[in-house]
């Protein structure tokens, strides 16, 4: 056995160690934790640097490390990313795999916690075949990954991670999101809002208890205060993620009569929420924005004039990627092979590999068709601009992504058997973000109302 | 506020409905074995599953859609006949007259397999059937909306707490029950079965938490982790009222209820303390829960 196999071997015991210690039997484990964290980092990081890649050989295969929800409430938006992953493999293998390797990807499902994704990304990460990392899902996984990628020097491209937090000290070198956050993704509701119902006086926020949904609730609040200062929050609710149950809280946002409903709900909650609250009647009795009511269209009977998004571009059958052959052919696969037509969480996936695969394209162009190192792969994604299945991903420099931001209202059509997005926005992805390095709270609310007039107006999108 | 109080009090009372299911079983089961099932939760979701399988059967069929009604029963009777002999009979029993740990660990270990075992048979994803929900409409009340099938799931409740003291009071079964739950081995000397009242606890137990996932299922998702959240809230739950204690477990679920729905309507960010709080505040004053009282320790 080599010297780089028994390193990946103590690392992965040592791993497997620190999901035993997972189990929480008891309070002293916390020395433990550490000493196995720093003797696990410090074996990846060896054999991190012992790698062939480094050496510039092109492999025979390229691993990518997926991490998505698989399990529990969460899969119901982690499994579409899966599908889309799947499939945008098997398409990119069929054209030749990237510089002629061919891809192949090990998934970890991220409902097993931080500490176990952690563990999971390490072991990954000593793995030699696996170059890049696309990761994560969740937002809090997202900001546990962010630091060990930079100190494993492993190119992460976080395919979905919403929070705003997550680039904000600009000084990552290796983790990219060449998506929005959650500050052009709100604010683009509030926008949307407004111009829709500029009379409304009351809202009642519903969003999951954890970052993504007290940064939604934040940024939203904030955007509609600085926009129409006379706006009442009357009532703020924030259930557990996971939640089976919201029979209570729809009593609760009954009382207040509120004009709007705000929620950034998603997976099986943002169903359960819908499928509860319709009945009640919360959707005839109040102006109703689910943040990501797009996941749903195809599962719940949403009524008409529901306020809607893709936090992004990635509706597939925007006038954008409906224009695109490869988006409808990609729509047409996807459906054909599980059942539904794919929903903003799959498109954000495929075209995160599709930003994967521009940068190997780039950084092999740059050095004269050899194989990159990690290093190089990372240079290639800073500053890139790559055509997606929806639009155009922009890397900044603080590697925070641009993407358009598409809102819009359900509506059902003849040619559909679900609703759709009709009366639509986009707005440019650079004119919702503050500068790299701004606090982004702090420029919220210099916004005007003159800024909300210069914007273009719902049912602009066509 | 004050326009809030009739629909606070609605409510407590629908929550406490839910909660009441999931704790009841716990507790006949600790009270005629001395057994806490960790396993009670994962029981719960099983008898969600069941039921919304058996529910979306029936809309793919296009059956008459008021069977779904019969089905919530039928799956909670399916659950309890399958799992209560099996599981009582190949594990529960190996661990009486063990400590508290040894059972608490065996039935930890059962809990897992069970949770996995859902993972294979129905998937990752959410379960979902709402047709018993939908057939029964909705009622104002306060200038809200409920669903009377909430309406309906307090009645259950009620119904439940009602039938399970006739049964323990008015029944040979009760008697026998109560003979047991009193001195096992009194019970034993004057000729009665008790590993056949034990089958029949059991079994007993796991259909009240069966039965609570079945009803649970259509104004809830069913997904894998329910087990869990459920198994603790029944644990509060028991806990408040007294181990093995009934009225106090109704009693318990209506104040875990309120503490919940006040939680909600007044300081939202307590959501998921408050039943918790609830039972701290009173295993301080009664540590031995609101029913429960200090049995001497039998050498």
């Amino acid at each position: 056995m080599t010297s780089r196999g028994i390193s990946i071997g103590v690392s992965r015991y040592l791993s497997s160690l620190e999901r035993l210690f997972r189990l929480d039997r008891g309070v002293p484990q916390g020395k433990v934790r550490w000493a196995v964290d720093g003797l696990a980092g410090a074996l990846a990081l060896g054999v991190v640097a012992a790698t062939p890649a480094a050496a510039q050989d092109k492999p025979s295969a390229l691993g990518l490390g997926i991490f998505t929800f698989t399990s529990g409430p969460a899969a119901a938006y982690g499994m579409p990313g899966k599908n889309a992953a799947d499939l945008m493999i098997d398409e990119i293998n069929a054209k030749g795999g990237i510089g002629g390797v061919p891809v192949s990807a090990t998934y970890v499902d991220e409902a097993q916690g931080a500490q176990g994704v952690i563990a999971e990304y390490r072991r990954l990460a000593g793995d030699a075949k696996n170059q890049v990392m696309v990761a994560a899902l969740s937002s809090a996984n997202c900001l546990a990954l962010a630091p060990l990628a930079d100190q494993l020097e492993v190119p992460t491209v976080g395919w979905n991670c919403d929070t705003h937090q997550l680039l904000m000290d600009g000084k990552s070198k290796y983790v990219f999101r060449p998506n929005g956050n959650t500050v052009p993704e709100f604010i683009a509701y509030a926008i949307y809002l407004l111009d829709r119902k500029p009379d409304l006086k009351t809202v009642a926020i519903i969003n999951p208890d954890y970052a993504f949904g007290h940064d939604a609730a934040k940024i939203f609040t904030a955007a509609l205060k600085a926009l129409k200062p006379d706006v009442e929050i009357v009532a703020e609710l924030y259930p557990k993620l996971g939640s089976p149950n919201y029979q209570t809280e729809i009593s609760r946002l009954t009382t207040t009569r509120p004009d709007v409903v705000f929620s950034n709900l998603w997976g099986a909650d943002l169903e359960n929420f819908v499928r509860q609250a319709a009945p009640r009647g919360i959707f005839t009795s109040s102006q109703v924005i689910l943040a990501l009511g797009e996941t749903v269209l195809q599962r719940v009977p949403l009524p008409d004039g529901v306020i809607v998004g893709v936090l992004g571009d990635g509706w597939w059958m925007s006038p954008d990627a409906k224009n695109k052959p490869e988006t409808v052919k990609f729509a047409e696969a996807y459906k054909a092979r599980f059942g539904e037509y794919p929903v903003f969480p799959s498109i954000k996936m495929a075209n995160a590999l599709i930003y994967v695969k521009a940068a190997y394209d780039a950084a092999m162009q740059k050095n004269g068709g050899k194989w990159p190192t990690r290093g190089e792969l990372a240079a290639a994604m800073k500053g890139s601009k790559v055509e997606t299945l929806t639009g155009t991903a922009q890397t900044r420099a603080d590697n925070d992504g641009l993407v358009d931001q598409i809102v819009g209202v359900t509506v059902k059509t003849p040619a559909q058997q679900s609703p759709v997005i009709g009366d639509m926005v986009r707005y440019k992805g650079d004119s919702l973000m503050p500068q790299a390095g701004q606090d982004p709270l702090a420029w919220i609310a210099t916004l005007k109302p003159e800024f909300a007039k210069s914007l273009p107006k719902p049912g602009s999108y066509k | 506020m004050s326009n809030a109080i009739i629909p606070l009090l609605l409510d407590s009372l629908a929550s406490a409905a839910l909660i009441f299911f999931a704790a009841v079983g716990l507790t006949l089961v600790f009270s005629v074995l001395r057994v806490l099932n960790v396993a009670h939760g994962s029981l719960y979701s099983i008898g969600g599953y069941v039921a919304a399988s058996i529910c979306l059967f029936i809309a793919s069929r296009q059956l008459n859609p008021y069977l779904s009604f019969l089905a919530l029963l039928f799956s909670a009777v399916c659950v309890a006949a399958i799992f209560g002999p099996l599981i009582e009979r190949g594990l529960v029993r190996w661990t009486y007259g063990k400590s508290e740990a040894v059972q608490i660990l065996i039935t930890f270990g059962l809990f897992l397999i069970l949770e996995d075992l859902q993972r294979v048979v129905f998937g990752v994803q959410s379960f979902y059937e709402d047709a018993p929900m939908r057939l029964l409409g909705t009622t104002s009340v306060g200038g809200v909306v409920y669903l009377n099938y909430q309406i309906l799931l307090i009645a259950m409740a009620l119904l439940v707490v009602v039938g399970l003291r006739l049964l323990i009071n008015h029944t040979r079964l009760g008697r026998l029950i109560t003979a047991v739950v009193t001195d096992r081995e009194m019970a034993q000397s004057i000729g009665i079965d008790t590993n056949r009242i034990f089958i029949v606890a059991f079994s007993l137990g796991v259909f009240l938490a069966a039965l609570g996932g079945a009803l649970a299922t259509p104004t809830s998702g069913i997904a894998p982790g329910l087990g869990a959240d459920t198994m603790v809230l029944a644990f509060a739950v028991a806990a408040i009222g007294g181990l093995g204690q009934i009225e106090g477990a109704a009693l318990a679920s209506l104040i875990v209820g309120l503490a919940r729905v006040l939680a909600i309507y007044l300081v939202p960010s307590l959501d998921a303390v408050a039943p918790y709080a609830a039972m701290l505040i009173v295993l301080l004053i009664r540590p031995y829960g609101l029913f429960g009282s200090v049995t001497a320790r039998r050498i």
